[in-house]
C-alpha cells in the first residue's frame, strides 16, 4: 500500500482542458471519494493514476515514485470499471487469476490467490461460469476480486456501483468499506454520487469543471464547504442559497433582498465584513432552518411552493425572495400549499460566501 | 398476442424458405448428378433425373495427375489456392489492424482515409479494369499471381475493414484498459484479449475474402495469359472450349471448385450466428 502524490496535474484533450492543475495528496491507506457532476475530469483524473492517458503536466507519485511515464502494468495498481470489463470469453476463475497469470506466478500460488479472493468475495460457486451467466451483482463482486487477487498499491474504482439496482448498490457500499477497513487498502473511488462519498470515504476530493474544488473530510466538506458550487452539491437536499445585499446600519449588520432583510450574529456579520463587495449568498441547509407559522421577530416572510412527505420527514419547498428553499419538517406538521410562513435562521448553522468569488466567507 | 397469427407467419416463413432452399439447390443437385453420369447419358433426351451407371471417371481423369486433363486440372486448382489463399492472409493481415485503428485511435485524416475506403464501393469493378491493367503492365505485373492478389486486396479491404471496424467498435475499450492494467502491454491487450473476441469477424471477413478471390473471373481473364498461370474460373473455361464439350467433366470440375465455397459458407454461417448471438459484449 502506499501514498498517492498529486502536483499540479494537467490534461488536456487537444484544447480543452479536462483536469486543471490539481494537487492533492492520498494517504497511504486511506479512502479517497472523486466526486462531481458528470463530465468534470473524475475519469481522466483515474486514468491519469493508471496510466491509461498521458499527462499534459505536472506529476504523480505512487509511494514517493513518480510514474508518469511509466505503463499502467508497471505501476502496480488494480482498476475497478463502471461496466466492470470482465472479460467475456474467460471463466471466473480464468478472469480472477489473469493479472497474476501475466505477472507470471507460479501456477499453485496463482490458485490459491483465486481462491483465496474467491473465497473472500463469496463467489467460490461461480469459478467455472462465464460473466454473461452472472447477475449484475454477482460481476461486480467479479471485478472487485480480479482487483483484489493482486495485492496492487493502490486500488482505482470508476463508479463501480452505479449499474446496480439501489438496493444492492447499499449493500455493497458497506461491504467495499468493510474491505477497505479489514485489507487497509489505498482506495481512490470515483463517483457522481455526493452520497456514496460521504458514506464511504475518509476524505473527499470534490471536483467541477477540472478544477479540484475541495479536499477534506466528509465532515468538514459538508460542514464548511469551501465555495458556493461544494455547498450546493454534497448534501441532499441541496444548500439552501440566497444572494443578499450586506448593509451596515449603525453596528447592526443586514443581509437584505427582494422583500425581505435579516440582521446578521455577531458571527455572520464578521464574515460578511470579509467580503470582497457587498454583495453575498447566504446558505442553509433544510435542517438548519426552522418554519413558524405565525410573524415571529427576526424571520423572513415566505409562501409555502409545496409539501413533500418521505415518511420519516416532510420537506416544504418554500418561496423566499424568488428562490426556493427545501426545509425539513416533523411529519406530524400540517402545512398547506400557498399557506404563508415565517423562516427562522439558525445563525450558527448559517453559511455566508462572497457573492463574487463564490468562495467561503469563514466566521469571525 | 394472437397466437394464430403467429403460426400463420411461420407457415409462411416455411414456404418462402422452402422455395429458397429449392431455387439455390436444384442446380447445384443438377450439376452433382450430371457429374456422375457418362458423356453419352448427359447428352441424352429427355434428360434421366439420375445418373443409371453412376461413374466416378471423371473425378479420377480430374483429380489424377497421371494425365494431361489432370495435371493441366491440378495446376488451375493450386494456382486458385496460391492467389485465394495469399489474398486472404495479406487481406486479414491488413484488414485487422486497420480496422481497429480506424476504431480506437483519432488521428488526422481520419474520416477522410475511411470514406476514400468506401468510396472505392460506389464504382462497379469492372470500370476498373482497363486502368489497372494498364498500370499492371507499366509495373511488369501482368502475367503474374501478383497482379491479382493487389487487384483482389483493393477491392476486398475496404469492405473487410468496415466489417471488422464495426467488430472493434462493439468491444468496449475498457476491456483493453483492464487488461494493460492487469499487465499486458498495448499488443498483448490487442492480442490476447480484443482479438479472440474479434475471432468471429476475423473468420468471416478471412471467408469472404477467400470466396470473392475463388470466384473472380473478369480480372483473372484480362491479367492472365501464360496457361500454366491461370486460376479455376478462367482455366475451367479454356481446358473446356478447346476439346469437345464435355459435360460432365465440367461439372465435375465445377463442383470440386464450389467445394471449397460450399464449405466456408457453412462455417461462415455458423460465425455468424455466433457474432450475432455471442457479440453480446457490451456491458
Ligand atoms: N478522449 C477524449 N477526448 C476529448 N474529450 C474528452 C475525452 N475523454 C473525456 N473528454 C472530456 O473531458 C471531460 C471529462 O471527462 P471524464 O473524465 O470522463 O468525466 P467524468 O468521469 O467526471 O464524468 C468531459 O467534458 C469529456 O467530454
Ligand atoms: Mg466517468
Amino acid at each position: 500500500m502506499a501514498q498517492v502524490e498529486f502536483q499540479e496535474v494537467v490534461k488536456r484533450y487537444g484544447s480543452f482542458e479536462a483536469v486543471k492543475s490539481v494537487s492533492f495528496t492520498v494517504e497511504d491507506g486511506e479512502f479517497v471519494a472523486l466526486v462531481g457532476p458528470s463530465g468534470c475530469g473524475k475519469t481522466t483524473t483515474l486514468n491519469l493514476i493508471a496510466g491509461l492517458l498521458d499527462l499534459t503536466g505536472g506529476a504523480i507519485r505512487v509511494g514517493g515514485r513518480q510514474i508518469n511515464d511509466l505503463d499502467p502494468k508497471d505501476r502496480d495498481i488494480a482498476m475497478v470499471f463502471q461496466n466492470y470489463a470482465l472479460y467475456p470469453n474467460k471463466t471466473v476463475r480464468q478472469n480472477l487469476g489473469f493479472p497474476l497469470r501475466m505477472r507470471k506466478v507460479p501456477k499453485r500460488e496463482l490458485e490459491e490467490k483465486v481462491n483465496d479472493a474467491a473465497r473472500l468475495l463469496d463467489i467460490t460457486h461461480l469459478l467455472d461460469r462465464r460473466p454473461r451467466e452472472l447477475s449484475g451483482g454477482q460481476q461486480q463482486r467479479v471485478a472487485l476480486g480480479r482487483a483484489l487477487v493482486r495485492d496492487p498499491q493502490v486500488f482505482l474504482m470508476d463508479e463501480p456501483l452505479s449499474n446496480l439496482d439501489a438496493k444492492l448498490r447499499v449493500q455493497m457500499r458497506a461491504e467495499l468499506k468493510r474491505f477497505h477497513q479489514d485489507l487497509n487498502a489505498t482506495v481512490i473511488y470515483v463517483t457522481h454520487d455526493q452520497l456514496e462519498a460521504m458514506t464511504m470515504a475518509d476524505k473527499m476530493a470534490v471536483m467541477s469543471g477540472g478544477v479540484l474544488q475541495q479536499y477534506d473530510t466528509p465532515e468538514r466538506v459538508f460542514e464548511e464547504p469551501a465555495n458556493v458550487f461544494v455547498a450546493g452539491f454534497v448534501g441532499s437536499p441541496a444548500m439552501n442559497l440566497l444572494p443578499a445585499r450586506v448593509v451596515e446600519n449603525g453596528g447592526a449588520v443586514q443581509a437584505a433582498g427582494e422583500g425581505w432583510e435579516l440582521a446578521l450574529s455577531p458571527r455572520n456579520a464578521a464574515s460578511a465584513r470579509r467580503a470582497s463587495g457587498d454583495a453575498v449568498i447566504l446558505g442553509a441547509r433544510h435542517s438548519s432552518l426552522i418554519l413558524h407559522e405565525e410573524a415571529a421577530p427576526g424571520c423572513i416572510a415566505a409562501k409555502i411552493y409545496t409539501v413533500e412527505p418521505t415518511g420519516d420527514l416532510t420537506y416544504a419547498h418554500v418561496e423566499v425572495g424568488g428562490k426556493t428553499f427545501v426545509i425539513s419538517l416533523d411529519p406530524q406538521r400540517r402545512i398547506r400549499a400557498d399557506q404563508p410562513v415565517w423562516i427562522e435562521f439558525d445563525q450558527d448553522r448559517l453559511h455566508l460566501f462572497d457573492a463574487v468569488t463564490e468562495q467561503r466567507l469563514p466566521p469571525g | 398476442m394472437d397466437k394464430r397469427r403467429i403460426t400463420r407467419w411461420h407457415v409462411f416463413g416455411w414456404i418462402f424458405l422452402v422455395f429458397l432452399l429449392i431455387y439455390a439447390v436444384t442446380p447445384l443437385l443438377w450439376m452433382l448428378i450430371t457429374s456422375f453420369k457418362s458423356q453419352f447419358a448427359a447428352l441424352q433426351y429427355p434428360p434421366d433425373l439420375y445418373p443409371k451407371n453412376p461413374t466416378t471417371e471423371q473425378y479420377v481423369r480430374l483429380l489424377s495427375p497421371q494425365n494431361d486433363v489432370g495435371r493441366q486440372f491440378l495446376r488451375y486448382l493450386l494456382n486458385s489456392i496460391m492467389v485465394s489463399t495469399v489474398t486472404t492472409i495479406l487481406g486479414v493481415a491488413v484488414a485487422v489492424p486497420a480496422a481497429y485503428a480506424f476504431s480506437r485511435f483519432r488521428f488526422p485524416g481520419r474520416k477522410a482515409l475511411f470514406f476514400s475506403v468506401l468510396f472505392r464501393n460506389m464504382f462497379p469493378a469492372v470500370v476498373f479494369l482497363m486502368p489497372l491493367f494498364i498500370m499492371m503492365r507499366w509495373m511488369g505485373l501482368v502475367n503474374t499471381y501478383s497482379s491479382l492478389v493487389i487487384t483482389y486486396l483493393t477491392f476486398g479491404l475496404p469492405l473487410s475493414i468496415w466489417l471488422l471496424k464495426g467488430f472493434y467498435d462493439n468491444i468496449p475499450v475498457q476491456l483493453e484498459q483492464a487488461a494493460r492494467i492487469d499487465g499486458c502491454t498495448r499488443f498483448q491487450a490487442f492480442y490476447l484479449i480484443v482479438m479472440p473476441l474479434s475471432a468471429p469477424g476475423i473468420i468471416a471477413t478471412a471467408i469472404y475474402s477467400f470466396i470473392t478471390a475463388w470466384n473472380e473471373y473478369v480480372y483473372a481473364l484480362t491479367f492472365l495469359n501464360d496457361d500454366q498461370k491461370l486460376t479455376l474460373p478462367v482455366g475451367l473455361q479454356r481446358f473446356f472450349t478447346e476439346y469437345a464439350t464435355n459435360w460432365p467433366g465440367l461439372m465435375a470440375a465445377s463442383f470440386i471448385m464450389s467445394v471449397p465455397v460450399v464449405a466456408m459458407f457453412l462455417i461462415l454461417q455458423k460465425y455468424f450466428v455466433r457474432a450475432l448471438t455471442e457479440g453480446a459484449v457490451k456491458a
